[in-house]
């Protein structure tokens, strides 16, 4: 079966600036696809040429077999976006947005009305589909907007940071929504800089830089930690302490997790007892270490550490 | 001082970084100055003329030469009789017909009176007007000559004219521009200053970033007096700009003092941003304060300010309603500034309107503002 | 075409929302028409006068009589100096002065020369040179009917006749009471349509983009010509609805007469609006945000367009360099198009060039407008 998008080295340069530095990547249909990075990483770019918006400056974009440089337009129709900022129109309620919305995806007739029916539904404004939009609490206009987005049973649904700025509880409700439409069949390819969102995804890329650090499943992801430990430090002063550790030999890498510190060792008893010394050493105690299992962060900060390294490394040749 | 500082900082940047609208306002004002200064001119010459002489005798010719020599007609046409003359001025080929009838000559030589037509389009009732203006002096010196060719024939001495010596004041030259440019100033910065304050401040209400900055410890008038600052300075920036336009194209001087003329402005201006910020806290959408400020503030600045129609000639009740348009008192004392060599001393009754405007506007925008904090 | 209505009702159900903004729409053309009407009067009429007469004789007395029964100037004050005329001129109180030397009198029954000065300010110059003309007229004519008279006796009992007056009889087409109220009124239709028009409509496609429904609207299969379309044509119909609102308050309020056909003004302003939409749209897709396209479109577009269309000012009066320039813009013909059918009674046999160059202009720009707005973000 053929992928629902596939990438082969796109880029996109916006003048001497390169926003997406040659991605290549298949996505199955039904996938659910994360697409990980930090904030100008170039995930809004990269979603952007795959939806027509931006012209690819090298490379190409495959969306359902269509070449978006090529035919723009032929993509909309199969395609849902929900862009980063929210998008619909606050003066209007939610039933005119729907309906507007279904109206340019050309619904007409009971298709429609079922669709809107079924969106009022998935959204559970039932009973507040004459509110205007700007009175609707965040959640339910993010919800809003995703039924927008797929009223006309997209194939493919890019999803720009859908869930920045909604509360947990409905984050995880959009999640399930999520769920249900790649069980039905629907590939969905989801932008996030929320790590733990990434576990609801099927397979990840980590983007930094314009460039992928990383592909594959969360599990796959984390085996990069194979033959290695991750130590979590607690001590008086976090801030002396990663410039303790980083200098050190023995750790191969250190990152500041709120107050704590996540550090990179071979061994995990002789890594603590290291530690301890060396913390000791500089007055910072008493420190507490235990060995924890890695997250997405961990993977995550790996990655980009992993990419800075080599582009100095790089670049001091 | 500190956190005024802070906003007008933060205003500053925010224009800087969108050079477009800087450069709108600081040079679009001397645009206009070109603009108007070329394009806006009451100064009627060359009037194309059609002629049509159907009595063809040496009095008819006598006063057609009369107006083919003035400098206020060009004789574009000449109508042979039964042309359709409503025809040649419908077509815009000529602005007015001259028409001689026949018997013209005779009748003058016999003593009776000798019509002449003046057939022209009204649409433009200020250049007709002038036209005939023009075409009455014309003749009246044919009158004059035709009297003193008769005295002379009877060998009377001819009385002498009496001296007529018109002088002009402030402006010898009596160019448009000498008038228009106060005015302009008057003109542009009302449109500047108010629109650009009730944009810039709906704007953060439509971003929300208005709340943002109310939740800070920043109080209303340092809010206000941050907001207001950096657009006196870019207004009194375009105001310099014009002058010195003002001087290099069109050689209008400021002969009274530029510090009589910065106070005034500043006044002028305070209460311009006054008002901007006053429609800021009733509009909640840049389109909407748009539209409040261009039939607010533009129209009357144009319209009801002396800037281009004489107040005088107006109804008395929208002569009474100019009082309230401060571009009415601020054009008097610019006038008399710039035009008239003036100090502020015979404008104090303008001047006090202007800053009563500036408090009231000012005070209004903040005690509107202070009341949504509640 | 559904697709295209649902984009039009999108669009009349926005500005029906907007509470503040609707009523202004139909407001603001009233209150625009009401003060040019009555403000708009470039009459020269009741010019302050100071009068200061050296001579007081009685034929000083009728001189100064012909100034105040002219009409063309009031007597504000009379001052025995003219070192007493500055603070008038200064303050703005007096705008001329009329000083009428010693001798005037005497010069009328047969004495040596005289003079008589007037002085105006000139900053208001055109006003300034209106009063200064009629000022020469009425001294004119007060020396003429003396010399008429001198005439009459010099010729009396002889077989001469002495020599008729030359009487200037103006007939005056289209607007034969001279009210420049009947120029710029129907001129006032021409502003409206361009803020409604274009103004608005540029700010309404900034909008989307400012908020950032109009990248999702890109991603929809939504034709361009559709999205276009779509938008402006609400305020092409608004546009429609303020020509009856406008010819309704000229003709009946203000009594200009609309002597040509209202559908056929209705039909070229068609054409017009094609230019003001073109434009409006032309500007949304050069500009960022609303501040900045309202800045353009009215300080750019409108006012430049406004002043340089023959609309307030005549063409012919400008330098020829800019006599040029203003065969580029549509408004130039579209005011030939209004001043032809409200006063003239103009059909299409006068206005069909204009109509062909509205209709060109406006394909052309909103084809380049079309072309510049794609559906894409670079």
């Amino acid at each position: 079966m053929a992928a629902a998008v596939e990438l082969r080295d796109l880029t996109k340069r916006f003048g001497d600036f390169v926003a997406v530095g040659g991605i290549t990547l298949d996505v199955q249909a039904g996938e659910i696809f994360g697409f990980l990075g930090a904030n100008g990483a170039g995930k809004s770019t990269t979603i952007r040429m795959m939806c027509g918006l931006l012209r690819p400056s090298g490379g190409s974009a495959r969306v359902l077999g269509i070449d978006v440089a090529k035919d723009p337009e032929g993509v909309k129709r199969s395609i849902g976006y929900m862009s980063q900022r929210f998008s619909l129109y606050e003066d209007l309620t939610a039933q005119q947005n729907i309906r507007f919305f279904g109206g340019v995806y050309g619904l007409h007739g009971p298709e429609a009305r079922e669709r809107e029916q079924w969106a009022i539904e998935m959204t559970g404004l039932r009973g507040q589909e004459h509110r205007l939009t700007r009175e609707l609490p965040g959640g339910w206009r993010q919800k809003l907007a995703l039924a927008c987005a797929v009223l006309h049973r997209p194939r493919v649904v890019f999803l720009d940071e859908p869930t920045s700025g909604v509360d947990p509880l409905s984050r995880r409700r959009f999640w399930a929504l999520i769920d249900e439409m790649a069980a039905s069949g629907v590939t969905v390819f989801v932008t996030t800089h929320y790590l733990d969102e990434a576990e609801y995804c099927h397979r990840l890329a980590l983007i930094h830089a314009g460039r992928l650090a990383a592909l594959g499943g969360v599990a796959e992801l984390k085996q990069v930690f194979a033959g290695h430990a991750v130590l979590e430090v607690e001590c008086p002063h976090p801030a002396d302490a990663l410039d303790t550790l980083s200098d050190a030999a023995w750790a191969r890498e250190v990152a500041i997790f709120g107050t704590r510190l996540h550090v990179v060792v071979e061994d995990a008893e002789r890594g603590a007892q290291q530690v301890q010394e060396a913390l000791a050493a500089t007055g910072n105690t008493p420190a507490q270490v235990a060995r924890i299992v890695p997250s997405l962060e961990d993977v995550f900060i790996h990655h980009v550490e992993e990419a800075e390294a080599q582009k100095a490394a790089a670049a001091r040749r | 001082m500190r956190k005024t500082w802070a906003v007008a900082r933060k205003e500053l940047r925010q224009i800087a970084r969108d050079p477009l609208s800087l450069v709108m306002l600081i040079g679009l004002p001397a645009f206009m100055l070109v603009l108007y200064g070329f394009a806006l001119n009451f100064d009627v010459r060359h009037v194309a003329l059609a002629v049509q002489d159907l009595d063809g005798s040496r009095a008819s010719r006598d006063l057609l030469g009369a107006f083919v020599n003035s400098t206020y007609f060009d004789v574009t046409a000449v109508a042979d009789a039964g042309d359709d003359l409503e025809r040649i001025t419908r077509m815009r080929s000529a602005k007015a017909v001259l028409v001689i009838p026949r018997g013209y000559g005779e009748d003058l030589a016999a003593g009776r009176n000798g019509d002449v037509q003046l057939l022209l389009d009204g649409t433009d009732a200020t250049t007709a007007q002038t036209i005939l203006g023009y075409a009455g002096s014309i003749a009246a010196e044919a009158n004059s000559r035709l009297l003193h060719r008769a005295l002379a024939r009877t060998g009377t001495p001819a009385p002498d004219m009496t001296a007529y010596e018109p002088r002009v004041f402030y402006n010898p030259e009596l160019r448009s521009t000498q008038f228009l440019v106060p005015g302009l100033i008057g003109f542009l910065l009302m449109l500047t200053a108010v629109l650009s304050t009730a944009m810039s401040v709906v704007r953060e209400k439509e971003r929300g970033t208005m709340e943002q900055i109310r939740v800070s410890p920043v109080r209303t008038a340092e809010l206000i007096l941050g907001k207001a600052t950096p657009y006196l300075v870019i207004s009194l920036l375009a105001t310099a700009i014009i002058i010195l336009a003002a001087r290099v194209l069109f050689g209008v001087v400021v002969r009274g003092s530029y510090l009589d003329l910065f106070v005034a402005t500043v006044l002028y201006l305070l209460g311009a941003l006054g008002f901007g910020l006053l429609i800021s806290t009733i509009a909640d959408t840049q389109a909407l304060a748009f539209q409040i400020g261009l039939l607010t503030s533009l129209l009357p600045a144009m319209l009801l300010s002396g800037f281009i129609f004489p107040i005088r000639t107006m109804p008395a009740v929208l002569r009474a309603i100019t009082n309230l348009v401060p571009a009415r008192h601020f054009l008097v004392v610019l006038r008399g500034i710039i035009l008239k060599g003036a100090g502020l001393e015979p404008y104090l009754e303008q001047l006090v309107l202007l800053a009563v405007f500036a408090i009231l506007t000012l005070g209004l925008a903040s005690l509107r503002m202070s009341r949504r904090e509640a | 075409m559904r697709t295209l209505w649902h984009v039009i009702v999108k669009e009349l159900l926005q500005l029906r929302r907007d509470h503040k903004m609707l009523p202004l729409i139909f407001v603001a053309p009233v209150l625009q028409i009401v003060a040019f009407g009555y403000a708009v009067n470039t009459e020269v009429r009741d010019v302050p006068m100071v009068l200061v007469d050296q001579d007081r004789s009685p034929g000083s007395r009728d001189l100064v009589d012909r100034f105040v029964s002219s009409g063309y100037f009031t007597l504000v004050a009379t001052e025995d100096t003219p070192r007493a005329i500055d603070p008038w001129l200064v303050s703005g109180r007096g705008h001329v002065a009329l000083v009428i030397g010693p001798g005037y009198g005497a010069a009328r029954e047969g004495g040596p020369q005289a003079g008589v000065q007037m002085i105006a300010d000139g900053s208001d110059s055109s006003a300034a040179t209106q009063a200064l003309g009629y000022a020469a007229a009425i001294v004119n004519a007060a020396d003429q009917e003396r010399v008429r008279e001198r005439v009459r006796l010099a010729l009396a009992g002889g077989d001469v006749t002495p020599p008729g007056r030359i009487q200037l009889v103006p007939r005056v087409y289209y607007n034969a009471d001279l009210k420049s109220r009947w120029f710029y009124v129907p001129a006032v239709l021409a502003m409206i349509l361009m803020i409604m028009t274009m103004l608005l409509s540029a700010m309404a496609v900034v909008r989307e983009k400012e908020i950032g429904t109009l990248e999702q609207l890109m991603v929809t299969p939504v034709a361009p010509w559709q999205l276009l379309v779509g938008k402006l044509a609400p305020f092409a119909a608004i546009g429609t609805l303020q020509v009856f609102l406008v010819t309704g308050v000229t003709t009946l309020w203000f009594g200009v007469p609309l002597r040509g056909s209202f559908l056929l003004l209705l039909g070229i302003t068609q054409l017009f609006l094609l230019n003001t939409l073109g434009l409006g749209l032309l500007v949304s897709t050069l500009v960022r945000n609303q501040q900045q396209a309202m800045m353009a479109a009215a300080f750019l577009v409108m006012i430049p367009m406004i002043y340089l269309s023959g609309l307030i000012f005549p063409i012919e009066n400008m330098p020829r360099v800019i006599q040029t320039v203003t065969y580029a813009i549509p408004l130039r013909y579209y005011s030939n198009v209004i001043r032809g059918i409200f006063l003239k009674g103009a059909g299409m046999e006068t206005l069909w060039r204009e109509s062909i160059v509205l209709a060109l202009m406006g394909t052309g720009l909103l084809a380049i407008a079309s072309l510049r707005f794609r559906k894409r973000l670079d």
